[in-house]
């Protein structure tokens, strides 16, 4: 155990040295940004829970566990998604095969109907099982989809300002993003709309290390607009688990891979 | 029986908030122990209401739809075994009983790496079309559909054993039924339907009970699907060995049954543009009546679906399918029809449209399902608006609209049954 603390320590202190040095170039920071949020280790395990807190104040829950897999570091990525709360979408199975060439795959399992329904390629800026979150603050958006840049480097964080190349693709006229100097992981993002007011905030809470990489393992989204917010926090998290591909096919919609979604011993 | 109908409301009333303040405490750091536990009880209660807009002649019920649900869920791994279970019970005021079915009660187990066994009573779903079903042969609930309870009902349970086999290669799917399970259709009781011999609609008493095979196993039903996904390309090869799962078929002593069928189909679906397209086709052969002559039985068929769904914009979806039913043998059904008149078109086309639009957070979700059939000229317009309180409580209200020019076709007969429902759901 001792051991192993001392070398994650040493391992993160080398990382850290290695990144003193100062990036300038915005599309390299967005890249490593990239990496660091959605594709540490090969692949992942990770237990999810979001609690979505209305502008009445009313709150609803969300657990599921998720698996990921990354066919290439910062390329294509496979996600099987399965709830477990609320009892109404208990054993719903999303599955996504998610490409940078072209629209993602995506199905979902209603087992209700022992249905394996495909859904379209859609806006992906549009809510996440009820949450404030959207499909892309969950999967990744392409960094080729915006414009990149360094507005500032201070002490702790590199800020950057991202405008969408295609402004009908989303629903913000720019963003903001806080990314920790250390880690690389965007710490906090904030869009903004044409008239330049601030409506909608990405917070994270925590970060800790996992398998060597610094995971965020809870986070707050704010529709400041409304009011509303979703908490999300991550539990049970491991990396290079060793998933293979057919974990991510219409197998296991019908049929959980419990192999894998049950909790590391 | 009926004393029923006043208890249960008032033991869900004392129910609920117990239930409910269980649940309250969301953020305790413990709860991420819950998902792991070795099973846990889910489930919902829902009442439900539906009624026609203008009274059924032959029926003295006005209501398509008057229940107070319970349903109970739950799974657990006993060693390398899944265990699921899903069970109603529901009162039903329009047949005034008491009714219980598991929807699912399987027994699931993986030999070897590859080979998935589901054994049980289960609910199964294959085929691309959207509410049009061609190689889709697991039974329907008609009933269900047009009375106004939830989409999930319109799948009925079936005591079957599923035997899936994954490989690189290609993927083998085959269901064995040894008890032939047929469409819950239209028997007078709940809706009145369209009989040849009478020339109108009818709504027998006691109801319509088709003839069924026997319970040998020779008149088990045999399903089988072949499928591979190639880089986002689904393709499938279907085959079915059975009986029309209506009973389209009369016997010698001109009593409803369902008649021999088999069935080879296929499909593919894949992205195309921002969509998905969907392409189905399926023969149907009557075995005891290849030629078509045979009065008795229903012919031949040739079914292909084309559909295409999109995203029109945030939160909308566009759904629009194109389905022919051919015929075939049609020269020999009409020489030999005792009602040529009433026998379906040589091709029946029918177009269905289906708009999505969820708001606020996908807490409301507005809905049109239209199908309309230029050849029947006949249509059945499917509204529906859903709203999802919190995580416990919802709403759902909707109706089912026919109509048609002619008395016989298949939408048209429903005229009568026209209907708007309202249903709350308690999910625990």
């Amino acid at each position: 155990m001792f051991n192993k603390i001392l070398i994650t320590g040493l391992l993160f202190s080398l990382a850290s040295i290695a990144q003193a040095d100062v990036m300038t170039d915005a599309d390299e920071i967005v890249a490593k940004a990239n990496l660091a949020s959605y594709y540490a280790g090969m692949d992942g395990r990770s237990e999810v829970r979001m609690i979505i807190n209305d502008s009445q104040g009313r709150q609803q829950r969300r657990q599921f566990t998720v698996l990921r897999r990354d066919v290439e570091d910062g390329g294509d990525q496979q996600f099987l998604v399965v709830f477990s709360q609320p009892s109404d979408v208990r054993n719903t199975v999303f599955l996504v095969n998610k490409h940078m060439d072209r629209d993602d795959d995506r199905w979902l399992y209603l087992p209700g109907l022992d249905l394996v329904k495909r859904i379209s390629a859609g806006d992906k800026r549009t809510s996440f099982v009820g949450a404030h979150y959207f499909y892309e603050d969950v999967s990744g958006r392409r960094p080729s989809d915006d414009t990149h840049e360094l507005v500032e480097t201070t002490d702790e964080f590199y800020v950057l300002k991202h405008v969408p190349i295609d402004a009908q693709t989303a629903e913000f006229a720019s963003y903001i993003t806080w990314i920790d100097r250390e880690t690389l992981l965007p710490m906090k993002i904030e869009y903004e709309n044409a008239a330049a007011d601030v409506y909608r905030r990405v917070e994270v809470l925590t970060v800790e290390m996992f398998d060597g990489h610094p995971t965020v393992t809870s986070s707050r989204v704010s529709d400041i607009a409304s009011g509303g917010s979703t908490d999300m926090q991550f539990r049970y998290i491991k990396y290079d688990v060793g998933l293979p591909e057919q974990v991510f096919t219409e197998r296991s919609l019908r049929n959980p891979p419990s192999e894998w979604l049950d909790r590391p011993k | 029986m009926k004393r029923l109908r006043l208890t249960a409301p008032l033991l869900l009333a004392l129910a609920l908030p117990g239930i409910a303040s269980a649940q309250d405490d969301m953020w305790d750091d413990e709860e991420w122990g819950d998902e792991q536990e070795a099973s846990r009880w889910s489930g919902f209660i829902e009442a439900g209401f539906g009624t026609r807009f203008n009274r059924d002649p032959l029926l003295s019920n006005r209501n398509t739809l008057e229940e107070l649900r319970w349903r109970v869920e739950s799974d657990w791994q006993p060693g390398r075994l899944a265990i699921s279970l899903k069970g109603d019970v529901a009162y039903d005021g329009i047949s005034d009983s008491l009714e219980a079915d598991f929807r699912d009660l399987t027994a699931a187990f993986t030999i070897g790496s590859s080979l998935d066994v589901k054994l049980g009573r289960q609910v199964q779903t294959w085929g691309t079309g959207d509410l049009v079903f061609l190689n889709d042969l697991f039974p329907k609930d008609f009933q269900s559909f047009f009375s106004g309870r939830d989409d999930e009902y319109l799948k009925a349970p079936g005591n079957a054993l599923r035997l899936t086999r994954f490989s690189p290669f290609v993927n083998v799917d085959f269901v064995w039924t040894p008890e032939f399970a047929p469409d819950i259709y239209l028997t007078g009781e709940r809706f009145s339907f369209f009989s040849p011999l009478e020339g109108g609609n009818v709504a027998p008493q006691p109801p319509l009970s088709a003839i069924e095979p026997g319970s040998s196993l020779s008149n088990g039903e045999l399903a089988l699907r072949i499928f591979k996904n190639v880089d986002g390309r689904e393709y499938a090869v279907y085959l079915y060995d059975g009986f029309f799962k209506q009973p389209t078929a009369l016997t010698e002593d001109l009593q409803p049954t369902f008649a021999p069928m088999t069935s080879v189909g296929a499909s593919a679906r894949q992205a195309l543009g921002r969509g998905l397209i969907n392409i189905e086709t399926s023969v149907y052969l009557s075995r005891d009546d290849r030629n078509g002559s045979n009065p008795l039985l229903p012919n031949d068929q040739l079914r292909l679906l084309v559909g295409y769904e999109w995203e029109a914009r945030a939160n909308l979806t566009v759904g629009l399918q194109y389905y022919l039913e051919t015929t075939l043998d049609y020269g020999a059904l009409i020489a030999n029809s005792p009602f040529p008149e009433y026998e379906p078109d040589e091709y029946r086309h029918v177009i269905t449209n289906r708009l999505t639009y969820r708001a606020g957070r996908d807490k409301h979700t507005w809905s049109l399902f239209t199908f309309f059939s230029p050849s029947d000229r006949d249509f059945y317009l499917r509204p529906a608006y859903s709203y999802r309180h919190d995580d416990h409580w919802s709403i759902a209200t909707g109706a089912s609209l026919f109509g048609g020019d002619k008395a016989h076709t298949f939408f048209s007969q429903l005229q009568d049954a026209s209907n708007a429902y309202l249903r709350i759901r308690y999910n625990y």
